[in-house]
């Protein structure tokens, strides 16, 4: 049974404040095993593939007046992970995913012509989320001179890489 | 964060590296140095250099400065030393060929162009080696490794270099003329066997796992290849220093390495088949089936080895040997590699901007592996001719084949230009709406 320690970042969200740090800090001082329980004001889809990438499986329950609890799980350590990337505040307010696609089966660079011809049908502020093999690291210039944001990691399985991009708003 | 990704001036190192290629490849058609002169003769170490650093090095330092920062997934260190160190190595290469050419004979005495060259040459490669190396080393994981150990031996490399740079212009003493005399084949070993074969390693299983849809090569079972093919080097290096400076041989040394050399060329032939095995897709493109024609050179390397070391012959065909590690396995592989990174990277500038947004070709659409093919194929029978013809000591017959190569090389650089300029993209697709051509030379920034 695996022990979880308690993380409630709704004050801090209240004051319109950043919680990334205070997660990151009670991360680093998590025993071997433990897990966290995450008390939020709304969903941190974000956050989701940041704590994957860390080797954490979510899930998540929401509670009354739109608030939310996520359990963060330690899962088996899977090969060495490349860090995660970012260009966004990894716990942001992100919709779900408006468009979700699995590239992991496409011959490359299709599944770049697939995702930024998604994201361009995006409306302002909604995301979409795509599976894929490998970093996409060709990727990444041509959604950030469209102006998307962007957050991705690999899954605790290490072969399937997670990508949610975010419209502008 | 990541930037752009397409390196500036990646381009501008492959046109460089091959017309140096083009330089040697004239130099061997009109007889110049090894086999019509000695293998240490002055006018060998013109050609050698005009390959080795020429081509090689400026084409593996170009497809450095893009694939590292992809390594990683990090910007390069600074995309502003790309050019001044190609000025630098460019200048230097010219210096030493000249001070090589006037050794021997062939330009009025000039030695103090050999350590003028050696100086502009180690500028240039610290260049390389701290921008590269500073990258590398943000994610030292699989392949960056490779990067970083071929980095290392780079330095040994040119250190040596130096050494005999200074040491023929006659300004060391003593101390000089002893190495010189003796360390020739650390030089190129830390060149050839660290600097560009642990490189193209590297690069390989990425750049195999990238384009044929396969997983990434477990990293522990790359470390092992890495450790075995440094630990021969290192040891060539180390132990070859010490072994000159105590005065003792090189045998023992040298035969400890190979050993290790050949372990490592077996764990990366395993690697590589693995690769082959695992992958998604199951056509293999042209640059995979020239690659494999290299990965063929690598083995055939391997075995030639065996053989002259077996019936003691090795030192007598040193030449043909060097000339198949240099041709069959480093220049094949970077040409088929370089065909495909050229049209990927034209690919990326020209329609990454309008992608998604209105109709782009696709990478295959950019190049005719039909035509393409028939040069390749005539390059590596012409390398393979011209190793027989080195082994049997038939100089003319070597001449033929490198006229051969030539051709074939000349028709590989025409489709790769052809690729550059979109001349096979067929016209409502070949620039749509608010695509630019890309510049020949560079790319834009």
């Amino acid at each position: 049974m695996t022990e979880y320690i308690d993380v409630d970042v709704r004050p801090v969200l209240r004051a319109g404040e950043e919680p990334f740090s205070v997660i990151m800090s009670a991360l680093a001082s998590l025993a071997p095993g433990q897990g966290l329980r995450l008390y939020a004001t709304f969903k941190p889809i974000p956050l989701f593939s940041v704590m994957a990438n860390k080797g954490f499986a979510h899930s998540e329950q929401e509670l009354e007046g739109g608030e939310w609890e996520v359990l963060f799980t330690p899962v088996e350590a899977g090969p060495e992970q490349a860090p995660v990337a970012v260009t966004a505040s990894p716990f942001g307010n992100w919709p779900e995913p408006a468009v979700k696609l699995d590239s992991r089966d496409l011959d490359p660079p299709e599944p770049m012509v697939r995702i930024l011809a998604a994201a361009d049908q995006l409306g302002p502020g909604q995301t979409l989320s795509a599976l894929l093999r490998r970093e996409p690291v060709f990727l990444f210039p041509q959604l950030e001179k469209r102006g998307f944001r962007w957050l991705g990691g690999f899954l605790p399985d290490g072969a399937t890489y997670e990508l949610t991009v975010r419209a502008p708003s | 964060m990541v930037g752009n990704n397409i390196s500036r001036w990646t381009m501008t190192y492959f046109a460089m590296a091959l017309a140096w290629l083009f330089v040697a490849l004239v130099l061997m058609m009109a007889g110049v140095g090894y086999p019509a002169a000695g293998i240490a003769s002055s006018d060998t170490l013109v050609l050698v250099h005009a390959v080795c650093i020429g081509w090689l090095s400026l084409a593996m330092c170009g497809a450095l400065f893009q694939f590292v920062p992809v390594l990683v997934a990090a910007p390069l260190f600074s995309e502003n030393w790309a050019l001044p160190a190609l000025g630098l190595l460019s200048a230097g290469l010219i210096s030493l060929l000249a001070g090589f050419l006037s050794l021997g004979g062939r330009l009025p005495p000039a030695l103090w162009l050999l350590p003028l060259g050696a100086v502009l040459l180690v500028a240039g490669f610290s260049l390389v080696v701290v921008d590269l190396g500073l990258t590398a080393s943000l994610r030292p994981t699989g392949p960056a490794r490779f990067v970083l150990a071929g980095l290392a031996s780079l330095c040994a490399t040119f250190v040596f270099g130096a050494i005999f740079a200074f040491a023929l212009a006659g300004w060391t003493g003593p101390v000089g003329g002893f190495i010189l005399a003796s360390g020739v084949p650390l030089h190129a070993i830390a060149g050839l066997g660290g600097w560009l074969t642990l490189t193209a390693m590297g690069v390989s299983y990425r750049l195999l796992a990238m384009f044929m849809l396969a997983p990434d090569v477990d990293d522990r079972q790359s470390r092992m290849t890495l450790a075995t093919g440094a630990f021969a080097v290192g040891l060539t290096v180390a132990g070859g220093s010490l072994a000159i400076w105590l005065a003792s041989g090189l045998n023992v040394v040298l035969s400890i390495a190979a050993v290790f050399g050949l372990a490592s060329v077996g764990l990366y032939g395993r690697d590589i088949a693995g690769i082959f095995r695992a992958r998604k897709r199951r056509h293999l493109e042209l640059n995979m089936r020239m690659a494999t024609l290299s990965f063929v050179g690598l083995a055939a390397m391997a075995v030639l080895g065996i053989a002259l070391a077996a019936t003691d012959m090795f030192a007598a065909h040193v030449g043909a040997f060097a000339f198949l590690a240099v041709f069959g396995w480093l220049s094949g592989l970077v040409l088929a590699k370089l065909y495909k990174i050229v049209a990927f990277l034209t690919w990326l500038e020209t329609y990454g901007p309008v992608m998604g947004r209105t109709p782009t070709p696709r990478v295959q659409d950019l190049v005719a592996e039909g035509r393409a093919t028939k040069w390749f194929v005539l390059y590596y029978a012409a390398v393979w001719s011209g190793t027989l013809m080195l082994l049997a000591g038939e100089p003319h017959l070597f001449r033929a084949a490198a006229a051969a190569m030539t051709v074939g090389v000349v028709g590989i650089v025409r489709e790769v230009i052809r690729i550059r300029r979109l001349a096979d993209v067929a016209s409502p697709l070949r620039l749509p709406g608010g695509a630019i051509a890309p510049h020949l030379l560079f790319a834009r920034a």
